[in-house]
């Protein structure tokens, strides 16, 4: 395929994630036009489609490159990342990162816990210890994700896949999600989307 | 169209949009400011050499290289430090954790931030010489905070090991980058918030990541230019041991010997990703130019049932030769570790009574277990060791899928935190934490560089935690006293010929205490945790006390950006 791909595609992936790749040079040289595909799910406004998929705007740039190189060293499993990320190189995962990392977090406009929710959560995190690595305020840092703000819903599945083990490239965050009660789980996930 | 022609299309349209010119990489610019003119002087290394007898500078991270934290300077005492007050205060760039360890260089002081800034400022006012603020890379892997303990300087060279793991070499004068080494790969779990040692013609450097699979070290890089000269690996290729059963005290460990003999013949020495970090800086015996240092856990944390043997030489004392990085004499205190109870803070050369009571050369580390140790120089033999700081049950009980409660809690006892020794009164001075935890744990394979703890320790929610400052007389390993805090210390101390102890809370409070009798004498407010080591320095005549207050990430104290120095009327 050479030329412009001059339409866009709309599809329906799965159940109900909307991929939307939009008109996109196969030449392309400016990392916008670049990053493009990733809008499709991710949103054109940093706003996900679906509330399962992350906020990439504003995430750590550490963080999103990991991702991409777990995705395609297949330690993350994803029927749509992996084939995405399969020819892309470290250097271009890391423009891709630092691309999204400096635009701003959107505000995804979820409610602030209520104070008994939020005081077990704060709880919870002063048990096992979440902000060691999550830093003040869940804002992440290098390699370790944002939490304040993230989806509520896209937090549910990633920790009960963490879990499962269903998501397997992070095993220590696997340990901590089993030994933390799915009650107070599911308090630190209503907390941390309303910040 | 179905789901598989979207993809194909979504990664034609990505594969062809990333095939083509490479983006440019990112020339890393460090950025710093000059803001202050000052004289700053440069540093000989018989300074260095003479940093304990130096009662106007704080030349090294813990104070001369036996890392007594022992000050001569006597201006504040205990008469009038009731009269101490706040002589400036700066405000960092960064509030985030502080757990910097001042020093004092001719009226110039460095310190550094979260996040490896350094800053230079005229040690009389406060006032900012320069500011270097690291460029960091994307890739950072650490644990416990981004952390950053201090700097030293040698000649005109000011040294700072970076979160990202690289060491970096400052022109003192201005900040300007003289060169930069990268020490490991941050990808596979390296990072550095240590300060490093510089001597001789040597600086010397650890590394953390026990929390990921690491191989530890001891590198020592050449002080002008940066080149490697030796690197000892804290895990050796055959990392078995004695196949120990007890722990440094006698207690026994309940290893399942057989189970990981079992093991070791499947899957051969786990040496190369065993951990085994070393978090802060070795002491330095001058006369026989050996280096003492200790190790930390093995990797991952909780789960041993994938490295067998006695996990050498993480949980351990260890003394290499400092021209040739050679192994010497190491001392093990927990063999097969699953509690993350490893050794961190600082190990301190002083002279003790041996086992005979002759007075011999020492070396002293006080552990996360609750307990001093103290050893003899020569071997790294165990003498003694003292009754425990903090309430110990259940030891050495193993972790479980459910969680096994055993006290101490992971942090200790001793963190990393360094101690002070008073060699006049034979005591050494140690904060602690007392946090009842339960001890989880479950099996993963090595996750390439990620968080790898085997499970989890958690505090237990509703049990009282608190914290202490505690005097332990080394020769005979009993305390002399016991300041219980309300809140678990982290942090440092510091011991002055004043007669004075000074350390700092989580909750603000920075004090002074009779180092004698325990006695507080004077006490502070900072508004944000006091989680860093103070130092003492004079300028034109006059004694300063200064401390870090920003709080700390591993303890989740209230964060600040302050450095504060106090003196006298």
């Amino acid at each position: 395929m050479s030329g412009k791909l001059s339409a866009c595609i709309f599809g329906i992936v799965g159940f109900f994630i909307v991929l939307d790749v939009c008109a996109t040079p196969l030449n392309a040289q400016s990392i916008e036009e670049k990053v493009q595909v990733c809008a499709g799910c991710h949103g054109q406004n940093g706003k996900p489609v679906d509330k399962t998929i992350p906020v990439i705007w504003g995430q750590q740039q550490g963080y999103l490159y990991i991702q991409l190189r777990d995705f395609k060293r297949g330690d993350r499993k994803n029927d749509i990342m992996q084939p995405i990320v399969s020819s892309i190189e470290r250097a271009d995962m890391l423009a891709i990162a630092e691309y999204f990392s400096k635009k701003p977090w959107p505000d995804l406009g979820q409610p602030r816990a209520p104070k008994e929710v939020a005081n077990r959560a704060l709880r919870a995190n002063a048990s096992v210890g979440c902000t060691g690595c999550h830093l003040d305020q869940f804002q992440g840092d290098g390699t370790v994700p944002r939490l304040a703000g993230m989806s509520r819903d896209y937090m549910t599945k990633t920790i009960s896949d963490f879990r499962s083990r269903a998501r397997g490239n992070n095993p220590g965050m696997s340990d901590l999600m089993l030994a933390t009660a799915p009650d107070d789980l599911a308090a630190l996930t209503e907390y941390l989307a309303g910040l | 169209m179905d789901k598989r022609s979207i993809l194909a299309v979504a990664l034609a349209v990505v594969s062809g949009i990333l095939i083509g010119p490479v983006f440019a990489q990112e020339v890393k610019q460090e950025a710093k400011s000059i803001s202050g003119k000052a004289k700053i002087s440069s540093v000989s290394q018989d300074q260095l050499n003479k940093a304990d007898s130096n009662a106007n500078n704080f030349l090294l991270t813990n104070g001369n290289y036996a890392q007594t934290r022992f000050h001569p300077a006597r201006q504040i005492g205990r008469n009038n430090v009731k009269n101490l007050h706040v002589a400036w205060i700066f405000q960092t760039e960064v509030k985030e954790s502080l757990e910097t360890s001042p020093i004092v260089i001719n009226g110039i002081m460095y310190v550094t931030t979260s996040f490896s800034h350094v800053y230079a400022l005229d040690a009389k006012t406060g006032a900012e010489i320069w500011h270097y603020k690291h460029k960091m890379g994307p890739v950072t892997t650490y644990c416990c905070g981004p952390n950053n303990r201090g700097v030293q300087v040698l000649g005109d060279l000011v040294y700072l090991a970076t979160l990202d793991a690289k060491l970096v070499a400052l022109n003192a004068k201005t900040g300007d980058v003289v060169w930069q080494s990268d020490i490991a790969d941050p990808e596979l779990g390296y990072s550095e918030t240590m300060a490093p040692t510089v001597i001789k013609d040597k600086v010397l450097i650890g590394t953390n990541g026990g929390e990921y699979g690491i191989r530890g070290f001891l590198k020592a890089y050449d002080a002008k230019t940066g080149k490697l000269l030796w690197t000892f690996n804290t895990v050796p290729e055959s990392s078995v041991g004695v196949w120990a059963t007890k722990d440094a005290t006698g207690r026994d460990m309940h290893r399942d010997i057989q189970a990981e003999k079992d093991q070791l013949a499947k899957a051969g020495d786990p040496y190369q990703k065993l951990g085994g970090g070393v978090w802060q800086n070795p002491a330095i015996d001058l006369a026989t130019n050996r280096l003492y240092f200790v190790v930390g856990n093995p990797s991952p944390d909780l789960d041993g049932s994938n490295r067998p043997g006695d996990n050498l030489y993480t949980d351990s004392l260890v003394s290499i030769d400092l021209e040739t990085g050679k192994y010497v004499c190491h001392l093990q205190y927990i063999a097969h570790d699953v509690w993350d109870l490893d050794a961190v803070s600082p190990p301190v050369l002083v002279d003790v009574k041996g086992k005979d009571g002759k007075v011999i050369p020492g070396v002293i580390h006080a552990g996360k277990t609750g307990h001093i140790y103290v050893h003899d120089r020569k071997d790294c033999s165990l003498i003694r060791f003292s009754q425990a700081m903090v309430p110990q049950e259940n030891m050495w009980v193993l972790p479980t899928k459910e969680g096994a409660r055993m006290l101490p809690g992971a942090n200790g006892g001793v963190e990393w935190s360094p101690i002070a020794t008073d060699p006049g009164q034979g005591l050494a001075y140690a904060i602690n934490l007392h946090q009842p935890m339960t001890y989880h744990v479950e099996n993963s394979p090595y996750p390439n560089g990620k968080l790898w703890l085997g499970g989890a320790f958690k505090v237990i929610p509703g049990e009282a935690q608190a914290g202490n400052i505690t005097a332990v007389d080394y020769n005979t390993g009993k305390i002399k006293w016991q300041v219980k805090t309300p809140q678990p210390m982290i942090g440092g101390i510091l011991a002055t010929a004043g007669g004075l102890v000074f350390t700092g809370e989580g909750n603000g409070k920075f004090a002074a205490y009779d180092s004698s009798s325990g006695k507080e004498l004077w006490n502070f407010r900072a508004g944000a945790g006091v989680n860093a080591p103070p130092s003492t320095y004079m300028v034109d005549g006059k004694q300063y006390v200064v401390v870090g207050a920003g709080g700390n990430t591993q303890v989740d104290f209230r964060r600040g950006n302050n450095i504060i120095a106090f003196s006298l009327n």
